[in-house]
């Protein structure tokens, strides 16, 4: 990437604060995902979570998901917040945040098929995490449902060029990276990574932003990168992709990230890789439904 | 956009709760995994839940808990579980049965075995149905391969082998006579283009599309037999390995490996897997199917 370009995607990303879509409680919730875990307090978080209706209302809907397999659905703001737990709380409340503060009517990319793919990436991290051990199945959740900001970036301020990229993408079968590299000469990676860095974001997410598509390029958080790397291909082969067929074959045990993460996680030898396939399979039918229900048109909000 | 359906992954009706799953069904999920690969994902548990109930019926008892202590317990645990995979197999013979395999056939699978073959003289594509079963799977084959002959596969010469154990079955297959359940899945399109009609629910397939296959009776556990199918580009041996014991298994699989070219496939059923009983095939993930793949003398990952 030239340096003029690379200013230039610097100059288009800085509108994105002027918009007023942004909902009040975002720049504190991006302060307060900052801060370790200890520091945060429940009552400050109830408090961030309550300050908008329509936010709260999300925030609710999406903790009542069975994504979260809590048994009994949360009556309060204050009893979802203890009963899920501060870290997912903050990815619930990003999630619905990012929501508003990308209005998606004129996105070039549908806004259910990217939320599905974001929350989907986002649930195959965490169970990626869980068959490892000492993965931070939060943090992963996380970087899952941030890992493709920048087509947010693109939807919003590339509008044009990107839906040329989608438009190339879809004839072509071919994977949205390539396509956005070849009409845009840049990606969401870039554009993404500028609004991470502006928002200041933790640095191992603005990497999995980053470099999600190149995993080598990572230098300190090359692990969590490689995770999110292979969640997206996962994702990308069954059902939650980009809603258009990528002619594709992913071999996700030759790749590169898998021996990055095999480097780490001598325990991934043990994963029977087709069960924890099929295994995924079970939450498509859930993401679909709580897309639908959170950032789509159905049911009515509570 | 413009989308496409990426996979056969069909998302609930928004909105819907699934009713409670009897935690037994779960156990019989895991006991059938690990005695067959087979692996039904949650959403699909009701077709391992109506198995279940159609042989409680047969054999009178009345909880689930009494048909788990059938299959576990000795003797004739072996019987009940080739009842239970019998039932929950049934409805997986039709023509077209995987939409996502053909693709992946048609749009990744052929073109780089094409491309890897150019350099060969004789341009010869040589694909095996093991445990064809009445022979809805070669059929299919034989047409998409036929709708292949003026693209792809101009000037190639295309033989598929169908075998099965049946003498019964091979001979219905080479009668190729199938009723409107068979034909299920088949288009309208493929219907007329490669079946003449019998009478008003039978259709017969066109000697075109049986000249591609060769119909013979072959025992998958006969070795001297297996020594001789060399040279397959494509294997597809749809839920019949499910039914052999573990070392059975295993031979057949490593007969199936041997048999392949460099840069074969190996298929298996939809809900299928070869679990972690052979390391040589590389599991490869294609949009909304999984394949085992004999990785090519040139990828560098033998």
């Amino acid at each position: 990437m030239t340096v003029s370009l690379a200013v230039n995607i610097r100059e288009r990303v800085q509108q994105i604060d002027t918009m007023p879509a942004i909902p009040a409680v975002f720049l504190p919730l991006l302060k307060m995902l900052g801060s370790s875990t200890e520091e945060v307090k429940v009552d400050e978080v109830v408090r961030l979570v309550s300050y908008d209706n329509t936010i709260a209302a999300q925030c609710l809907r999406v903790a009542s998901s069975p994504l979260f397999g809590l048994a009994q659905l949360p009556r309060s703001i204050k009893a979802a917040v203890i009963s899920l737990g501060l870290r997912r709380v903050e990815t619930i409340l990003l999630t619905c945040c990012l929501g508003q503060a990308f209005p998606p009517e004129k996105w070039p990319l549908d806004p259910e098929v990217f939320w599905r793919h974001s929350l989907g990436c986002a649930m195959v991290c965490r169970k990626f995490s869980e068959k490892l051990i000492s993965v931070d199945g939060e943090k992963a959740y996380m970087a899952g449902l941030l890992h493709d900001l920048g087509f947010m970036v693109n939807c919003l301020v590339f509008s044009k060029e990107f839906a040329a990229a989608m438009e190339l993408a879809c004839r072509e079968e071919i994977p949205l990276y390539q396509a956005e590299f070849a009409t845009m000469g840049f990606t969401h990676c870039e554009t993404g990574q500028a609004l991470a860095e502006k928002w200041k974001l933790a640095d191992d997410i603005v990497e999995v932003i980053a470099h999600h598509h190149a995993v080598e390029l990572s230098q300190n958080a090359r692990p969590l990168v490689a995770l999110v790397h292979l969640s997206d291909l996962l994702c990308r082969m069954r059902g939650l992709g980009y809603g258009y067929y990528e002619r594709q074959k992913v071999d996700l045990i030759s790749d590169p990230a898998w021996a990055v993460l095999l480097k780490e996680h001598r325990e991934l030898e043990g994963v029977d890789l087709a069960r924890f396939t099929f295994e995924l399979d079970e939450s498509v039918a859930e993401i679909h439904t709580l897309v639908a229900t959170v950032f789509g048109s159905a049911p009515a909000r509570s | 956009m413009t989308s496409t359906p990426q996979s056969a992954l069909t998302p609930l009706a928004s909105g819907k709760i699934p009713e409670a799953i009897d935690p037994i069904y779960r156990q019989i999920r895991d006991l059938v995994y690990k005695v067959s690969g087979i692996y039904k994902a949650e959403e699909k548990l009701y077709l391992l839940s109506d198995g279940c109930a159609r042989r409680m019926k047969q054999l009178g008892l009345r909880t689930t808990r009494e048909y788990w202590d059938q299959l576990t317990a000795q003797p004739g645990r072996d019987g009940e579980l080739r009842h239970l995979l019998n039932e929950i197999t049934i409805g997986e013979t039709c023509l077209f049965r995987s939409q996502p395999q053909l693709d992946a056939l048609r749009k990744v699978i052929l073109p780089e075995i094409v491309k890897e073959k150019t350099k060969q003289i004789t341009k010869r594509l040589r694909i095996w149905s093991a445990g064809c079963s009445t022979g809805e799977e070669p059929y299919t084959l034989a047409m998409n391969m036929l709708e292949e002959s003026d693209r792809l596969l101009q000037g190639w010469t295309v033989e598929i082998l169908a075998t099965d154990l049946n003498d019964r079955s091979v001979e219905t297959a080479k009668a190729g006579i199938y009723v409107d359940y068979a034909l299920r899945s088949t288009t309208d399109y493929f219907k007329r283009k490669y079946f003449t009609m019998v009478d008003e629910k039978k259709l017969l397939v066109r000697p075109e599309v049986k000249k591609l296959i060769t119909f013979s009776r072959l025992n998958l556990q006969d070795d001297s037999k297996m020594l001789f199918m060399k040279g397959m580009d494509l294997i597809f041996c749809c839920n019949v390995l499910i039914y052999f014991d573990g070392v059975s298994k295993s031979k057949v699989i490593n007969h199936f490996f041997t048999n392949l070219n460099f840069g074969g496939y190996f298929f298996l059923g939809t809900s299928e897997s070869l679990m972690k009983l052979n390391d040589q095939f590389h599991l490869v993930h294609f949009p909304g199917t999984i394949a085992y793949w004999k990785p090519s003398l040139s990828s560098g990952k033998l």
